[in-house]
């Protein structure tokens, strides 16, 4: 029985038959699927381990994750552990002293190496040389399509370049009830200017015309400004031809066939699923790269990682707890309740997740598309930073009021400054 | 109201200072300290989570390099320079209309002065609807009537004066009983000197009312100058500051210093910044509106 | 005729005014296609959207923790604020005069001034994620303070001499004589602290970030930007409603109080 009461307390005590139990909290995602998930894997802790018993609390609302945790980490409200750790804000965090460095539990390494597919191992990594982060899953960025519209625009095939993406965007784009404004547009990105949005656009598209590159080497700021000219261009042109829209929509004009794509990653066949209008055929592909590229299409990884507090009492009971959340029946459930990717290399080999890959082409398609992501530097300020890159953004491909060079080198200036500022 | 004149005899040298205690303890901890802190606040780098670290000016050398900031106090210049006058108009003629014998007066009032009492949040949300380019509810009205959508919040033209029509919307009501009560305070008598000396109804306007009222239009404009130099809700929940930073408010600014990117430091310099524009502002068009008048 | 066109004019404001709040609270009831319509009334009436705020959020809970938030720093006001009050206007102590030219001072100062630093107190004090936060840093009012002493300073001070005579402590005369004489000012005073707190939306953004105790304007808000509404319009418009809801009620119940009240605001300045 959990006894434990109001919201933020940690720490053991001892039943009234003297017995040392352990409580830890969990803050899990907010979003329905994955409270689902976590109180599942919650109950059936508990009943395995009475002697550590484990609360479990969806993340805190804010704005974004990031704000809330180091609110957390200054107030000293922070959980045991927390399984929604965006890898952006690790350094802010660990520099705090608020995280615990996780390789120094004996058996971390066997954990990482066995379920780390080798390209991703590295980026985990702190340059301290310890690691405060056990990678869980991914949201690689992908294109999700309407069938039937790119069909008729004459694509059997979606567009894989730039090009044939703008043509595809003059034959959808349309102005269908005649009333002499568009009202079908081929895609849509939230345009208000804040810098997570920026994940599913500039930082994706970027890590695809780059060939998988990020925006920093080390913590040395390494734009190439031909590259960020290409996305800014590539966004300007379909601003510009009215193939996206400047509005906000509300509600997903996805399922009501106003637009034909999207870019989401996996967790969106969740809400599709539970949404979409029978007969809405929808499947998903690459984003599309300058023309002329060749190789891997890179994209933006989205990964979301595990970490335990300092603030812990019980560190190896959270540690425990942590890699319970990284087996195999754990991460089929994430897969099937909620449709995202567990970072692990045997994910389409291991016999536990065929059943669930049988007959989901779209599922596979993302789980291929893991080993090719981009993920965050461990740079501080990192928001800060992509809020610089959100401002040129809005001026130059959404409101095209100064051109994509130009918006590359004031980001890049903007960058440093911020860098120096807070260096 | 009778004035006493045993103050002599009044007593609480010893109680007196006791009951306000509460208040001076609660004060001293909750307005002095802050204020204190805040002049040491302005000096440091503080991202609250590791330890402060003194740097002089810096804050302030950053803050005048800040186009963002500068372009945030900007916006909230446009917002009042479209609020504030709309707002005097509007209440002013629904203040006129009510100051006189008429069935339904309070029925009138306690409509008009609803937006006033309901939470910004609320406004926020129904106009956020209202507003919307392809599905709202104007742009609905103007297609119907044959004409072309409005771009409310989406345009970085439109998008200030919008947010600036939905404030009036939200604090008409408020002015209009200010206004109304100034317009009782005018004795019958001076129209009646007026209207002897063969003033016509906007004579008496333009010469009895407005003058007299002008007290109550410095309160008007100081209250609503004050009120609009707080404007975050709206853009917080509709535009996020967009479109190209042309809703982006000064606290909007700096709550995203504070709680975006953990500059505590440069927030509160921010912050300190700001006050003093608001207190010279505020004392400036006292000033202004005081003299203009009389 | 020129009556008409006066009433015409009011109607249409009334119009103007009310309309919005009509429509809002009709398209609540209205399955999610059809809110971008510019008919009134819903073709089926559901309480879907209903169904998914309670469903989603703790709206409960965050109604009563803004009532709890509220009706303590009302209670603390009245309280603390015309004892203070009393002092200022009926008392005779040294430093009186400075205590209370301190006070005007304090309604000069921008609370931009003040935000950040406050809340790196309350960090400190361990006051983050707790109603005490809410409640604590503004269970005194300048405002409150001014509206209760220009009241108090015109009762007359013969009873409260005869009070003393027969041998009332201040405190007891401040309850037992003043209050029953103060019956309006004790309610401005009270109407104006409590719109003022049961509609702050910034300072509840700042303090609490557990659901767990959101007060209700701070928990609409979140849920509309933070996803929480997942894109649907139904549910942000019924979060809203529920919102207005409590303050409507008592707006329209005591209308003539709230007017006066915050009229007064305005008037004394």
């Amino acid at each position: 029985m959990v006894l434990l009461a109001g919201g933020c307390g940690t720490g053991g005590s001892r039943d009234s038959d003297g017995e040392a139990r352990v409580r830890l909290t969990y803050w899990s995602s907010q979003n329905p699927q994955e409270r689902e998930i976590a109180r599942i894997l919650v109950d059936a802790w508990n009943t395995d381990h009475p002697g550590i018993q484990v609360t479990v609390q969806p993340l805190p609302a804010g704005q974004s994750s990031e704000e809330v945790l180091l609110a957390a980490v200054a107030a000293g409200t922070t959980p045991d552990i927390c399984s929604n750790i965006w890898p952006g804000i690790v350094a802010d965090i660990s520099r705090a002293q608020g995280l615990l460095a996780l390789d120094e539990f004996p058996d971390f390494d066997s954990l990482y190496q066995s379920r780390i597919p080798v390209g991703l191992q590295d980026r985990f990594r702190s340059r301290d040389g310890h690691t405060y982060q056990l990678p869980w899953k991914a949201n690689p960025i992908m294109m999700q399509y309407n069938v039937q519209m790119f069909r008729d625009a004459g694509f059997e095939v979606p567009p894989s370049t730039y090009s044939e993406f703008l043509r595809a965007a003059r034959s959808i784009t349309a102005d269908l009830d005649g009333d002499g404004s568009i009202d079908r547009w081929v895609g849509y990105r939230d345009i208000q200017p804040i810098w997570h949005q920026r994940y599913f656009d500039y930082y994706a598209f970027y890590a695809g015309a780059s060939g998988g590159r990020s925006l920093f080497v080390a913590d040395t700021l390494a734009i190439d400004p031909t590259v960020s000219t290409q996305v800014f261009s590539f966004f300007r042109d379909l601003y510009e031809g009215g193939h996206f829209p400047r509005t906000k929509f509300q509600g997903s004009p996805f399922i009501s066939a106003a637009i034909a794509t999207e870019f989401v990653g996996p967790w969106n066949i969740a809400w599709l699923e539970k949404n979409a209008p029978a007969g809405l055929e929808y499947a998903f592909a690459p984003l599309p790269v300058p023309d002329g590229y060749e190789g891997p299409v890179y994209t933006y990884g989205d990964y979301k990682n595990i970490a335990v507090f300092s603030s812990t009492e019980h560190p190896a009971e959270a540690w425990r707890f942590a890699s319970y959340l990284v087996s195999k029946e754990a991460d089929l459930l994430l897969m099937e309740k909620a449709t995202q990717m567990p970072i692990r290399r045997d994910l389409l080999v291991d016999s536990t997740f065929a059943g669930f890959f049988a007959g989901r082409p779209e599922m596979r398609a993302f789980a291929g598309q893991v080993e090719a992501t981009v993920g965050i530097e461990e740079v501080g300020s990192f928001a800060e930073m992509l809020d610089a890159i959100a401002q040129q953004f809005e001026a130059s491909a959404v409101y095209g009021v100064r051109s994509p060079a130009d918006a590359t080198r004031r980001a890049i200036d903007r960058m440093r400054v911020i860098q120096e500022w807070n260096r | 109201m009778h004035k006493t004149k045993h103050s002599t005899r009044l007593p609480g040298e010893r109680s007196g200072l006791l009951m306000a205690a509460p208040y001076l303890i609660h004060l001293s901890i909750f307005f002095g300290y802050p204020l204190l802190f805040a002049f040491v606040l302005v000096f440091h780098r503080w991202d609250i989570v590791t330890p402060m670290e003194f740097i002089g000016l810096r804050n302030f050398a950053r803050l005048f390099q800040d186009d963002l900031f500068f372009r945030a106090l900007a916006n909230t210049g446009v917002f009042l320079v479209i609020h504030i006058p709309l707002q005097i108009i509007v209440a002013l003629f629904f203040a006129e209309l009510l100051n006189r014998k008429l069935r339904g007066r309070s029925f009138f009032r306690t409509v008009y002065f609803l937006p006033v009492v309901v939470s910004g949040v609320v406004v926020a949300i129904l106009f956020q609807r209202l507003f919307a380019f392809d599905t709202g509810y104007f742009n609905g009205l103007i297609t119907s009537m044959g004409g072309t959508r409005v771009p409310w919040l989406v345009s970085p033209k439109w998008a200030m004066p919008s947010i600036a029509l939905m404030a009036t919307w939200k604090n008409v009501g408020f002015y209009v009983i200010l206004f109304l009560v100034g317009l009782q305070n005018i004795p019958a008598s001076m129209y009646e000197v007026a209207t002897i000396e063969g003033a016509s109804t906007w004579q008496r306007w333009w010469r009895v009312t407005l003058p007299l009222l002008n007290p109550m239009l410095v309160t008007v404009v100081v209250l609503s100058t004050i009120g609009g130099f707080s404007l975050f809700v709206e853009p917080y929940l509709i535009t996020g500051g967009g479109p190209m930073n042309s809703t982006l408010s000064s606290v909007l600014y700096i709550y995203n210093q504070a709680f975006s990117f953990n500059h505590m430091g440069y927030a509160a310099a921010l912050g300190l910044f700001f006050a003093l524009v608001i207190l010279m502002v505020v004392l400036l068009q006292r000033r202004l509106v005081e003299e203009d008048i009389y | 005729m020129r009556k008409a066109l006066i009433y015409l004019a009011l109607s249409a404001g009334a119009v103007v005014f009310a309309y919005p709040f009509v429509w809002m609270v009709l398209a609540t009831f209205k399955p999610e296609a059809e809110i971008g319509n510019l008919s009134l009334l819903p073709s089926v009436w559901t309480l879907e959207s209903y169904r998914l705020v309670f469903e989603t959020i703790p709206i409960v809970r965050a109604f009563l923790n803004s009532l709890v938030v509220a009706a303590v720093v009302i209670a603390s006001v009245l309280v603390f604020g015309s004892a203070t009050a009393y002092s200022l206007a009926k008392l005779r102590w040294k430093g009186r005069d400075t205590v209370f030219n301190l006070m005007l001072f304090t309604m000069m100062v921008p609370f931009m001034v003040m935000l950040i630093p406050l809340y790196t107190m309350i960090v400190e004090f361990g006051w983050t994620d707790s109603l005490i936060g809410l409640i604590v840093p503004f269970m005194m009012n300048a405002t409150a303070v001014l509206i209760l002493r220009q009241s108090f300073v015109t009762l007359p001070t013969d009873i409260l001499d005869a009070a003393r005579i027969d041998g009332c402590g201040e405190w007891r005369i401040l309850f037992t004589i003043v209050w029953p004489l103060s019956i309006p000012a004790l309610v401005t005073a009270g109407i104006i602290v409590f719109i003022g707190n049961w509609n702050e939306v910034l300072w509840p953004l700042m303090v609490i970030r557990n659901e767990d105790w959101m007060t209700m304007p701070q928990m609409v808000a979140l849920f509309t930007v933070g996803g929480g509404a997942q894109a649907r319009l139904g549910p942000q418009l019924a979060a809203a409603v529920l919102l207005a809801l409590p303050i409507a009620a008592v707006y329209l119940v005591f209308q003539r109080h709230f007017i006066a009240s915050l009229a007064s605001t305005g008037v004394k300045g």
